[in-house]
């Protein structure tokens, strides 16, 4: 009986040792085709999608209308950052700077055939003022008109940022009538981009070709798997599912670099990886000494250079020194010092009096709630290290990963000690709009993005100068200054500076990454050779 | 006992390899060759070396290490969460079996619920709405698996009930629990034991498996279902992080299951 049972399992062994080397080999053999033939009117691009509708002021769903392809705005930002003309030909501004005109480009249709004009793109703009209130943090006007194919804006106050707030894809440029016949979350709204909505699903979307386009579109129809696990996301680009994948992740780009098959369009970014501090006076970061004690204890530069692999700057400023606004010159009083750290807790009263390795007050432990999302691969990684780093400061980190389409509300709800993200500093081409929204006082729900409670009344000022200052080196200084406010204050901590990359394989030629991250899917992708 | 082992060579073997196990679990911080928690992030990703014997990962923590650590969770919450399968499942068996009438008919019909749900699902459900940790994990696998424990100890109870040494117990007046305590509950033990050493192998799967989807261990806790997982964004460059929690759940789960095997026919009352 024993011995017919021995012999059982070891056949049973067998027949599944031979499964597991039988899956290996053809997995092995799978992975370096490139598949497919050379199709030429489909182009697959293998993305990342948080939004779940494409209604652009929803969110910050707009984001997505815009790299799909198919939404446009009056302004667009080029691979330096300088505002260029889009739908809106030319623009020019009155004397007193408070009227700005806009020339629509003339010979614009919509995908549906209708002409773009001055008074649909005023709805269009009023449109987005009645959904989204995140839109009158960038400006708020006296009037609006139409004449002709000028479209005439008057501000209350003169507001030099006009040009670049406009390029921001909430306010992407939609066909106001036609939603009476439309759901634009569902259908897509109806642009002017290069490629229109077939199909949408947050999964999956499939463009065709606009027909009534201004100028030349490469392909008939446009694939848009959302792969939003970056590892996948990476094997899809090797296996030749996709022809295109953005953002390619410390973890397998070294697969790609040397690789004569694909071209990788890697540069700095715009962006920046920061946490904020839940500093509202119950919590305990409201301590500046804590929170510098936190900043303190993270070694940044391995985390970037180590860790990330060099895809990542070690951070330091709120603005990446992508962009010129005195990176150099700033100084932070936080940098990597766990001696430092170990000294500001003892005179905040912190000691580990249970001997437990976590220090604590008044018998409440140094335990914070990291809040990180999963859709970007380096948040983990950095929420892991802090939490290495921190222990042996006697921090307890607990990371609480939650899905993105929370991170918004949380952050406005203030519902986290510490929460990561993943920010671009210059969505209307400077840090204005990104320094005022997460550190500008929040009286009220008046600057929801400031969940955090940091507040500094010399920080209101400088942003409120900086406001309508027209002057280009003064407006620097001012943006200088403001962040060395924030690193003194120590109000949030910013890990690192991403580059960004689009990899494309040789079927396709064209493929572009943009500084301020919006264009993705353009006119501009053909078939190689073509 | 000794007996036994020398008449089964096999489950001999198997039951030394399983305390084997257990003792590697119980002193794993000790045995440890580094701190699984602390690396280097100087030297993260490293290669199988000399000085780390499966590499470091993404951390610069030593795999080894890490996967050593790792049995002491794997195997605490395997055995929690099948000692509290055994209990919960016993007792809902036991009270619908030897009670019958309402007791086992409300109690069956939310058994055959249970049942009705492929479990795992139901268990990602379930520790994905209580958040991610080992207690949430072993409380989900507790809802999704105790029905199959009530309706075997049920079925049990049911051909005891009648037997003439219960009908003489509740003659002569003994109390229900004593009856259940002396003369019921020795009489299912058996099959309890041998259905609960089959499951460990199942069970250590599906702890690996939540772990690894977001929903059991969190980090920086080292589990293998866990390692697996931060393993995968580094398949193609560093494909050590994967294979060696892969061979450690293998060999333990493997282990297990042939252990439940020779237990089962060790225990079997037909091999007499």
């Amino acid at each position: 009986m024993t011995n017919f049972k021995l012999k059982k399992i070891f056949k049973r062994l067998s027949v599944g040792l031979c499964g597991i080397l039988a899956a290996g080999v053809i997995s092995g053999c799978g992975g370096d085709s490139t598949g497919g033939g050379g199709d030429t009117t489909t182009l697959k691009v293998g993305v990342t999608n948080f939004a779940d509708t494409l209604e652009p002021t929803q969110n910050y769903f707009g984001w997505v209308v815009m790299r799909y392809g198919l939404g446009e705005c009056l302004t667009k930002f080029d691979e330096k950052m300088n505002i260029t003309p889009w739908l809106a030909e030319s623009w020019s501004v009155s004397d007193d700077n408070l009227t700005w005109t806009f020339k629509i480009r003339d010979g614009v249709k919509f995908s549906n055939g209708d002409a773009l004009t001055a008074d649909l793109v005023k709805q269009s703009i009023e449109r987005a003022f009645a959904k989204n209130t995140r839109v009158a943090t960038f400006f708020e006007y006296e009037s609006i008109t139409a004449d002709g194919q000028n479209l005439i804006i008057t501000t209350k106050k003169p507001l030099p940022g006009m040009p670049g707030y406009l390029a921001d894809p909430l306010f992407i440029i939609v066909d106001v009538p036609t939603e009476a016949e439309r759901d634009f979350s569902k259908q897509g709204p109806i642009c002017t981009g290069p490629y229109m909505v077939e199909s949408f699903v947050k999964e999956r979307a499939v463009m065709k070709k606009n027909p009534n386009y201004y100028a030349e579109v490469p392909y008939e129809t446009v694939e848009i798997p959302s792969i939003d696990d970056p590892n996948t996301r990476a094997m899809a680009l090797q296996a030749g599912d996709v022809d295109v994948a953005v953002n390619i992740a410390a973890g397998d780009i070294d697969v790609f670099k040397g690789n004569d098959k694909f071209v990788i369009d890697e540069i700095p970014s715009l962006r920046v990886v920061l946490a904020r501090m839940n500093q509202n006076p119950d919590r305990i970061l409201a301590d500046p000494n804590v929170r510098a004690a936190f900043i303190s204890g993270c070694d940044r530069e391995t985390y970037n250079e180590v860790l990330l692999k060099g895809t990542f700057l070690p951070g330091k400023a709120p603005v990446p020194p992508s962009l010129d606004y005195g990176f150099d010159q700033l100084t932070d009083p936080n940098a990597y010092n766990p001696e430092r750290a170990k000294t500001l807790l003892a005179e905040s009263g912190w000691a580990d009096t249970d001997g437990d390795g976590i220090l604590d007050k008044d018998g409440r432990p140094l335990q914070l709630d990291f809040v990180v999302y999963n859709s970007r691969a380096e948040l983990p990684l950095y929420a892991e290290a802090v939490q290495a780093d921190l222990k042996k400061l006697g921090f307890d980190i607990k990371i609480n990963t939650v899905d993105y389409n929370l991170i918004d509300n949380m952050g406005i709800k203030g519902e986290y000690d510490l929460l990561i993200s993943n920010i671009t500093t210059a969505n209307t081409g400077d840090p204005e709009i990104f320094l005022t929204w997460y550190w500008k006082t929040n009286v009220d729900g008046s600057n929801p993005q400031n969940g955090s409670g940091y507040s500094n009344p010399e920080y209101d000022a400088k942003l409120e100068q900086l406001n309508s200052e027209f002057d280009s080196a003064r407006r620097r200084q001012l943006i200088i200054d403001l962040q060395q406010i924030l690193l003194n204050d120590a109000a949030s901590i910013f890990f690192g500076y991403p580059q960004t990359n689009i990899i494309n394989n040789k079927r396709v030629a064209g493929v572009k990454m943009y500084p301020s991250d919006y264009y993705w899917i353009t006119n501009l992708i053909r078939p190689a050779g073509n | 006992m000794i007996e036994t082992f020398r008449q089964n060579r096999l489950f001999a073997l198997y039951t030394a390899l399983v305390i084997l196990l257990v003792v590697v679990a119980i002193f794993a911080p000790q045995l440890a060759p580094q701190d699984p928690f602390d690396g280097n992030m100087r030297n993260v990703l490293q290669p199988p070396s000399d000085e780390h014997f499966l590499g470091t990962d993404k951390l610069g923590r030593d795999t080894f290490s890490r996967i050593i650590c790792g049995t002491q969770t794997s195997l605490f919450m395997t055995i929690c969460v099948v000692i509290l399968l055994a209990v919960v499942g016993g007792a809902v068996g036991v009270a619908s079996g030897y009670f019958g009438g309402k007791v086992e008919i409300i109690l069956m019909r939310i058994a055959d619920m249970m049942l009705a749900f492929p479990g795992v699902v139901l268990a990602i459900a379930i520790a994905g709405i209580l958040g991610g940790s080992i207690a949430n994990t072993i409380l989900a696998l507790l809802a999704v698996g105790w029905a199959k424990y009530a309706r075997l100890v049920r079925s049990l109870v049911i051909k005891l009930r009648n037997n003439d040494y219960i009908i003489a117990a509740q003659v002569n007046g003994t109390k229900t629990v004593n009856i259940l305590w002396r003369h019921v509950l020795p009489n299912i033990l058996p099959m309890i034991v041998i259905t609960g050493a089959m499951d460990i192998g199942t069970m250590m799967m599906e702890i690996a498996g939540l772990s690894f989807l977001g929903f059991g261990a969190q980090p920086p806790t080292p589990e293998w279902g866990l390692m697996l997982n931060e393993g995968r964004q580094y398949i193609q460059t560093a494909p050590w992080l994967m294979v060696y929690p892969g061979v450690a759940i293998f060999v333990v789960v493997a282990i297990f299951n042939l252990w439940g095997d020779a237990l089962r026919d060790v225990l079997d009352p037909r091999n007499e």
